[in-house]
């Protein structure tokens, strides 16, 4: 091999060595590019037009955030959505963490099937799950009035027709369900956490409560900012829940922001108007993400 | 064998473009010059699959379609309501193969009659319905126009079933002439025995407003003219839903969620429920389905009128099937839509294959359905009730905003039956929260 070869062989193999890592990179970010990048510039583009699905679209600048500004409608959507993830931050996760802790005990006799139990709600389709909750919450022939009839003497509560007591049986639907898949993350930190931290802690005379605060919490930390950011961004766009329970009603007071959106595009055929509305809603879910991943710490270094 | 990662590599995509290979070979090509003649295999997309059954056999049946100029086949799709609209959309869009027909919803069609998706779509069929004028029932909701894009299915037409055994034992007449009578007296058989003569719908927004406008119509009101005005504040809609909120209140009316559902199939099980207005196929997928028990004891009449006015029958739901436009098969595929549905036999085979009423007015006088007898109705000669209610049967208008003002009402029709605001409140607020969002 001559020394002008063998020098252009070392210039492709440098050649390909600077490339390979882009090369092993790039299905991500072509694949983040076609499904993402742009649907989202689809989307953004779309909410700037007025278009009922066929034919051109026709641009009407910011008309339709104008019009989201004064749509009662989504205005009830963004309500009831906060509804929605405050429940699910405030009630839902303490209630995940507290299972975990309770099935964490030693001793627990049962303990898998206990797992299973408190999981399975996730694995049901939701299909089932609401026609379940319908029949357990209808006002008529509904088991909860019937129980309370029994026990109280009163079971006239309009459980799905009342705007109220619709949107409490939302949210117990989403602590129904989404508890138990909640419990396995937190049981999977809390058996990470080391035994002797707790051992030193018994030595040292603090009781259950106190090596919960002080030893188990503390541990915890990156597993429930992972958590509740997840359950944030999930609950902020929550639709299966209220739309197979309630179609959003009574009225819309179940109505949430993807609801919005859907009902928009696909009862409406204001594609338009529904991209804005998702475009809105995806400025929210976003900040709202990130502001949470900041106050969580997660990602951060520990 | 050995698998590095070039193979492996090489492998996928190898595999990747003999996939895209098959999809693309998937597709069928619907666009060029029309057939004319010969072999005609129509695809179809419906929700239901006794259309299914229906078109498919209609295919092979040689006295509706033995003297074509085409053979067909029918090769069926089934897609939810909403979902065949979209997909609709979304393939036109993308140029990608469309049915030759397809099974359109009753309630999703105003999503058709939105920026001229229907016109731009489907084939105008009134050449075909025009000469049959008035003669050809339920048109007017899938009109745009002017121009007619899909034909009905099942006249859809509401009458009053009710509990023979019952109405005997309480001593409820069956031919109570009017509302205001029935409710009076159902409101004393609610304070007597707890059971009801009627049911309103208090679950989701569309069931609310359904339930209602089947009432409206009845009373020769209506959500919207002919022009596709709304007329929501008209009187004779204050007064239906006066009237309903008397019910609920009296009893007379049971509230339940879904006139399909559980509630509804425990209520009639358990005779709380002994009475109901609702449409002809009500009778197999409400009262059959969920009571088939009680076989022999229901009876069909017309309904009551309202004292105020107003006729005996009423309409509710439907779904009617639309030709796709521009197709090499569309000329076939209207041929077969007319042969099925705007024959006297077309209309013979389809109640005897899905007990879907005909359309053709003229055809409720023929001995063919006056001397069908209904084992379930006590082999009641059903068409003699059909044919009274068809001869007033109450016209059907919608327009393209008709889900806005669904969910508009919905929440206010439910307080108004629930006592909670007066019934002109309510449509009032309801027709508000609509032109809030409809003028935008």
């Amino acid at each position: 091999m001559t020394a002008t070869a063998a020098a252009r062989s070392d210039r492709a193999q440098n050649r390909q060595r600077r490339w390979a890592p882009y090369l092993f990179i790039s299905p991500f970010f072509i694949l983040f590019t076609c499904f993402m990048v742009v649907p989202i510039g689809a989307g953004v583009y779309l909410s700037l037009t007025r278009w009922a699905g066929l034919g051109s679209p026709e641009f009407i600048g910011l008309d339709n955030y104008t019009r989201l500004l004064g749509d009662q409608s989504f205005g009830a959507s963004l309500g009831n959505t906060a509804f929605y993830t405050a429940f699910a931050l405030l009630v839902v996760l303490p209630a995940s963490l507290l299972i975990a802790q309770a099935l964490d005990a030693r001793g627990l006799k049962l303990r898998d099937l206990f797992r299973l139990v408190y999981f399975l709600p996730v694995v049901l389709s939701p299909i089932i799950i609401a026609l379940i909750f319908g029949l357990i919450f209808d006002g008529e022939y509904g088991l909860v009035n019937a129980v309370m009839e029994a026990l109280f003497g009163f079971g006239g509560v309009s459980w799905l027709t009342d705007p109220w007591w619709a949107r409490v049986v939302v949210v117990v639907l989403v602590l129904w369900r989404w508890t138990g898949y909640l419990t396995i993350f937190f049981l999977a930190g809390m058996q990470a956490v080391p035994r002797e931290l707790h051992e030193a802690a018994e030595v040292d005379g603090a009781g259950p409560v106190r090596r919960f605060f002080s030893v188990t919490l503390p541990q915890l930390r990156p597993v429930t900012a992972f958590i509740a950011v997840t359950m944030l961004v999930n609950t902020a766009q929550i639709f299966e829940e209220p739309f197979l329970l309630t179609q959003g009603g009574p009225g819309e007071s179940t109505l949430s922001v993807s609801m919005f959106v859907y009902r928009a595009a696909f009862q409406r055929q204001e594609l338009g108007y529904a991209a804005a509305a998702g475009v809105v809603m995806f400025v929210i879910v976003f900040a709202l993400g990130r502001l949470a991943s900041s106050a969580f710490g997660v990602g951060r270094t520990r | 064998m050995t698998l590095n990662r070039r193979g492996l590599l090489a492998g996928a995509t190898g595999i990747g473009a003999a996939g895209i290979g098959a999809l693309a070979a998937c597709s069928s090509p619907t666009q060029g010059d029309p057939l004319r003649s010969g072999q005609a295999d129509l695809t179809l997309w419906t929700h239901d699959p006794g259309y299914a059954t229906f078109f498919t056999d209609a295919a092979a049946d040689a006295g509706l379609v033995g003297d074509s100029a085409w053979t067909y086949s029918v090769e069926v799709t089934s897609i939810a309501p909403p979902d065949i609209i979209s997909r609709l959309i979304n393939q036109a869009v993308a140029q990608r193969p469309l049915p030759s027909m397809a099974g359109l919803e009753l309630g999703q069609f105003p999503r058709m009659m939105r920026e001229g998706i229907a016109e731009n779509l489907l084939v105008d069929l009134s050449p075909l319905t025009d000469p049959l004028g008035d003669g050809l029932l339920k048109t007017q909701p899938y009109t745009v126009d002017g121009g007619v894009y899909a034909l009905e299915s099942d006249n859809s037409v509401s009458v009053m079933y009710y509990r023979a055994d019952e109405f005997e034992r309480l001593g409820i007449p069956e031919d109570v002439a009017t509302w205001e009578e029935l409710l009076d007296i159902g409101a004393q058989v609610a304070a007597d025995t707890g059971q009801a003569v009627g049911m309103v719908s208090d679950g989701d927004n569309t069931a609310i407003v359904q339930g209602y406008m089947q009432a409206l119509f009845q009373r020769g009101g209506g959500l919207y003219d002919a022009d596709g005005e709304l007329i929501v504040l008209s009187e004779e809609n204050v007064e239906v839903l006066e009237l309903m909120a008397e019910g609920v209140r009296s009893g007379a009316l049971l509230s339940l969620a879904d006139p399909y559902g559980s509630a509804t199939g425990a209520a009639l099980k358990e005779s709380r429920l002994i009475a109901t207005v609702m449409p002809n196929w009500y009778k197999v997928y409400g009262l059959e389905a969920n009571v088939p028990d009680q076989a022999g004891l229901w009876r069909a009449r017309t309904i009551p009128r309202y004292a105020g006015g107003g006729g005996i029958a009423s309409t509710l739901g439907g779904t009617a099937f639309g030709v796709v436009k521009d197709q090499v098969l569309t000329d076939a595929a209207v041929d077969f839509l007319q042969r099925c549905y705007l024959t006297p036999e077309g209309q013979l085979a389809r109640y005897a294959a899905g007990a879907y009423l005909p359309t053709l007015a003229d055809l409720y006088d023929t001995p063919e359905f006056q001397n069908l007898t209904d084992p379930y109705l006590g082999d009641q000669r059903i068409f003699e009730v059909y044919g009274a209610a068809v001869a007033e049967m109450p016209a059907f208008y919608q327009a393209a905003d008709l889900a806005v003002l669904r969910d508009s009402l919905g929440g206010p029709v439910l307080r108004a039956l629930k006592g909670e605001i007066g019934a002109e409140d309510a449509l009032r607020e309801g027709v508000d929260a609509y032109e809030r969002q409809v003028s935008e």
